[in-house]
Order: structure tokens, then sequence, then C-alpha cells
């Protein structure tokens, strides 16, 4: 399996008040192919900032953040817009679909931002939609489907780009048990079958559970790294 | 995709878009409407001036118009009447003779400018007739009839039948003098013809100015949609010995009043628009200021800041374009309907006929109008969608995602 992110002596430090705030500390951290990896810690450990900066939407004050071999870490913002694009799938805490979008819609919008065609974008589109068993609501604005269904969605659009890598911060953090479960068997298949590494940031202990590498962060650093 | 979603944003607080579309509506409809209202008072006031004044175009001997002297008559008038009769854009034709005067009575006497007519040939041309408030149209006296102003009436004193005396300077530079009667008062807004103007039958006047048949002035009116300064571009080049104007030429004045209404209108337009400007531009920026996630997201996942921009520009457009027709199209049939019945001022109608407008006003505006108001709407709705895709484009993802 190859190295798809490698962050080395990556450092994130906010100057918000008068005493800096390292919220990531010289942390090196490699993700490899098809790993489903979950990134633990309590409140302001600096999951979310390394998720950010693993996603290119957070630049670190040092070190450097390479995906597929490519250094993104002083990339101009125009151009890791078109990375991210590319290359990296979002799942977010709140699902951010377009409210006015259908879930068809929604699942094709990134790929007709990659310009691909409209029958691709369809046909790609109701597959992972019957993958994420949700193709029954694929007419559905956003507002008619439950939480569970939102985030079943999001998945299929990060997954509509055919990233490289997929972040999701807290993707449970918002859904009862059963669309937890759900959710987290789908992206296991997912995983499983097609390949997808996904990297999760988390508190739910039904998601680390799940995982199959748990990195766990104190303080912007990793205290353990655990491959199951 | 980017029309669709941006369409589709217009809707989601459609309580609230109805009201700026609302107010778009309104608002053109009440440019389009005080346009064509405006458009009305200059129309009448052109054409009262026309048609009792200047005609739409006069012909001269190139010296005359300089001092009315009575020597510079038109040498061959007669072609210039066959070329005008012949000439279909051309309606009708009256020729005078002209001379500038004393009017006396027994208790007053002024300066007068004697205009010598052939009253059939005036009556369609000026319609002087129509404006006989008193006594007869050159009828009821059977020597030496005179037509005069209101205004000169009262001045000098006189009624109808009423004895004056207009002197002025023959051909050969004798002082000469004629006794008339007063046939009719005129009643026109026109200070020319209410204060300053005393009408005789050309014969009359001729005779005593001992000129002949000869003429100074043809005055014509054409058909309606007649170019008056191409058609009189048109007899000048056929008749180079002589002075052809059309009113624009005769009266600068109208022309200054036609071009103060234009711009007068396009301030109007600016004005209004700028009102609707600023409320779509409020609108807008309360749209990006709620969906500040949702575009941060959009620019996570890969959108670019520049279809970013042009989403929030496509749906400001669409906000504002979608009232402006509309408004246009009523405002249109609104102009059309009160240009056919008109719009009826007669309770106004003694001041308005006093500054020289009809009491009933015909709203009208151009196809240039509608064009120029069409323009203002798509340049108001490009300029208001500037600021607020500015505004989503400013944002950053990282900050906007973690906006509640």
């Amino acid at each position: 399996m190859s190295t798809i992110i490698k962050a080395t002596n990556v450092s994130k430090v906010y100057h918000k008040t008068t005493i800096p705030v390292h919220a990531v500390n010289n942390l090196t951290l490699s993700i490899e192919e098809g790993e489903f990896t979950a990134i633990v810690g309590p409140s302001g450990c600096g999951k979310t900032t390394l998720l950010n900066i693993l996603g290119g939407l957070d630049q670190p004050t040092e070190g450097k953040v390479e995906v597929g071999g490519i250094d993104i870490s002083n990339m101009k913002d125009s151009e890791l817009i078109d990375f991210r694009l590319r290359n990296i799938g979002f799942v977010f805490q709140a699902y951010n679909l377009i409210p006015v979008l259908t879930a068809l819609e929604n699942v094709e919008f990134i790929m007709l931002l990659q310009k691909r065609s409209k029958k691709e974008r369809y046909d790609r589109a109701m597959e992972l939609l019957e993958q994420m068993d949700i193709s029954d609501k694929a007419n559905s604005k956003p507002s008619q489907l439950s939480g569970g269904q939102q985030q079943r969605v999001a998945v299929a659009r990060a997954l509509a780009s055919k990233p490289r890598f997929i972040l999701a911060d807290e993707p449970t953090a918002n859904l009862d048990s059963t669309s937890t479960s759900n959710l987290l068997d789908l992206m296991a298949k997912m995983n499983k079958e097609q390949k997808a590494t996904f990297v999760f940031s988390t508190h739910d202990q039904r998601v680390m559970d799940k995982a199959r590498r748990i990195v766990t962060l104190e303080d912007g650093t990793i205290v353990s790294d655990v491959k199951r | 995709m980017i029309a669709i979603i941006a369409w589709r944003n217009v809707w989601r607080n459609k309580g609230r878009s109805l009201v700026v579309i609302g107010a778009m509506v309104i608002g053109i409809w009440a440019l389009t409407f005080a346009g064509g209202f405006m458009q009305s008072f200059l129309t009448s006031y052109i054409q009262s001036a026309i048609r009792h004044e200047t005609s739409n175009g006069q012909v001269h001997h190139p010296e005359f118009t300089q001092d009315y002297d009575i020597q510079y008559y038109i040498k061959d008038y007669q072609s210039i009447l066959g070329f005008l009769k012949q000439t279909h854009a051309v309606e009708f034709v009256t020729t005078r003779s002209l001379v500038n005067g004393m009017i006396s009575s027994s208790r007053q006497a002024t300066g007068v400018k004697i205009i010598g007519i052939n009253p059939e040939e005036e009556a369609k041309v000026t319609e002087l007739n129509t404006l006989i408030s008193e006594g007869a149209y050159f009828e009821g006296i059977s020597s030496n009839p005179v037509l005069i102003g209101d205004k000169l009436a009262e001045k000098l004193k006189v009624n109808v039948r009423s004895k004056v005396v207009l002197t002025f300077q023959d051909m050969e530079g004798n002082i000469t003098a004629g006794s008339f009667k007063v046939a009719g008062i005129l009643d026109a807004s026109s200070v020319a013809i209410s204060e300053s103007s005393a009408y005789v039958l050309k014969s009359d006047l001729n005779r005593l100015l001992n000129i002949g048949d000869n003429i100074h002035e043809i005055a014509y009116t054409t058909v309606v949609g007649t170019d008056d300064e191409a058609l009189a571009k048109k007899i000048q080049s056929n008749f180079e010995s002589d002075k052809v104007e059309s009113w624009k030429e005769i009266s600068p004045a109208l022309v200054f009043m036609e071009q103060m209404m234009a711009a007068t209108l396009k301030i109007l337009i600016i004005i209004i628009m700028s009102a609707l400007a600023f409320g779509i531009v409020n609108t807008m920026l309360m749209a990006v200021l709620e969906r500040i996630r949702e575009l941060g997201m959009l620019m996570a996942l890969g959108m670019k800041r520049a279809k970013v921009f042009l989403m929030i520009m496509v749906e400001t457009i669409y906000l504002s374009t979608v009232g402006g027709p509309v408004g246009l199209f009523i405002g249109y049939a609104t102009v059309s309907y009160l240009g056919k019945v008109g719009i009826d001022l007669t309770d106004y109608s003694e001041g308005l006929e006093a500054i020289g407008y009809n009491s009933i006003l015909y709203p009208l505006l151009q196809p240039m109008d509608y064009i120029q108001i069409m323009i203002g709407i798509i340049l108001t709705a490009f300029l208001a969608s500037i600021y607020p895709a500015w505004k989503a484009i400013k944002l950053k993802p990282i900050d906007a995602l973690h906006t509640i």
C-alpha cells in the first residue's frame, strides 16, 4: 500500500490572544491507501485542526503536508480549491448538503465541478446512492431527509469525485445510534469494496470500534497510534 | 447547474424575494408611467407650438428673418408651393406676408407683428380659427378685418368690432396706415399670438404694403412620422436661393426642452434604479450572510471563487430582472392605454393652458425610452450583484464552515 498523506513536523499556532495556542504541535503522521483511520482525543486536542490541514482547508504554521507526493502546505488558495476538488472528499458533522438540490443533484454537483459528462454524473450518482442504500430518496431535498439519510448522501457526494481519501469530521455526532451504525457499516463497506481511504475525527466509541487504526491526540501531539 | 441553483436560491425565502420583485415591478412601472406622463407634457407643448406658431417648417428669403425687412420677399414662391404640394410628407401649406408695425386704438398703441394671411389656408396649417374666443374668424366685418390676441386687446382696451389702426412702412419706405376693425379675439397660450400679433387678410396687407401678390413666408405642416429636418433639407436642396427651416431651427427653445426632458428621464431612471439597487443589495447581503456556512462548504468541496461569485451574481440578476420586465410591461400597458384615452386634467385647465399645455394629456414613450429603461434594469441588476458576490468570495472556507 502506498502512502497517500504524509504530514511531517506539522505545527499550527493560533494567535487569538496574547498567548500563542499550539493546536497542532510538531506532528508527524502518514496515512496509507485504503486505511480506515480514526483520529481521537479530547475536545481541543487538535483533531479538527489536523483534519483541516490534511484536507488543505488550512495551512500549517510549520511543517509539510504531502498528498500523493504533492506538497500542499504552500499552495495558493486557488490551487488548493482545485486540488481539493480532485483529491479530497469531505463529510461534515452538519451534513452540509446544498438545500436547494435533490439528493441526486447534490451527489452530481461535485462531478459537475469536475466537468464530467451528464451521463457519467447521473450513472455514478445513482450507483453511489444505491450503494449508500438511499436511491429511493434520490429526488428528495435535504429538508425531506432524516439526519442519517442526509449523512449518507454526504458520503455518496464525497465518494462521487473519486477522491484519494475522504476526511470526515465527527460524521456521526448528530446521528442517533441506528443511523450511526448504518452509516458506519456503509462506510466500512465502501472502504473494503472500493478501497476508499477514510480519515475520521471522532469522539464516538462506535466509530473507534469500527476503525482499523486509531490515532490519539493530546495537546496537538500524537500520544498513541494503534493499528488493528 | 449554477443557473439552476441560483434560481432555486432566489425562491428559498419566497416572502423576501417577492418583496424585492414587487418593489422592482412598482418602481419600473412608476418610472415608465412618470416618463410617459412627462413626455405627454412635452409633446403637448411642442405640438401646440408647432401647430399654432412655427408649423413643421417655414420658407423665407435668406435675409428676411434678420430684421423682417419687407423687401426680402420670396422670389419664386409659386415653384416652392408647387413642389410642396407634390411632396407626400407635406400635409397643408399657407403663405403669409409680414411686417412689423404699430397697432393703436383710441386709448393705447404698441408694437406688433402684422401677419397677412389666407384665412382658409391658415386655418388648416395653424388652426388659428380654433383660438377664437370672442367674435368670429374673419367674419362679420366687411372691410379690413383684424384678429388680435386677448392680452393685446386688453392692453389696447378694445373689443370685437372696435377700430384699430395699423401703421408700418410700405415697400417704398413710406409710413402708411390702415384702419382695421377687430373681427375676433384670440385666446392662445403663446405670448407671441396673444400679446404681439395682428392677423389681417393678406390681400389687405399686400395692398397697403404695395407688394402685389408677393409673400414673405411659406409655412407647412407634415404628416405624422415625418422627419421634419430631413424634409427641410430636401426642400432646401431644391430651392437653394431661399432659406428652409424645420421647427427645430425656427425654435431652438423647443429643441432645448426636448433635450431637457430626455435628460430628466435619464436622471429619473438613475434615481429610481439607485433606490432599487440598494434594496436588492440589502436583500442579497442578507441572503449571503445567512448562507455563510453553505458558501464555505461549496468552496471547501472545490467550487472556485469565480463560480461562487458568478452564482451570487446570477442569483442577484434573477432577483432584479424578474420584476423588471413585468413592471416594464405594466408600464407599457398603462402608457399605451392612457396614450389613447388621455389623462383628463380639466380641473387644472386654466393653469395648464396658460403655460401652453392641453388639459388632456396623452402619455407617450418612444421605443428608445423603453430600451433605456431596460438597459437601466440590466445595469442595476449587474451593479447590485457585484457587492454581495464580492462579500461571498471573501469568505474563508475554514471560517465559514465553523459559522453557526
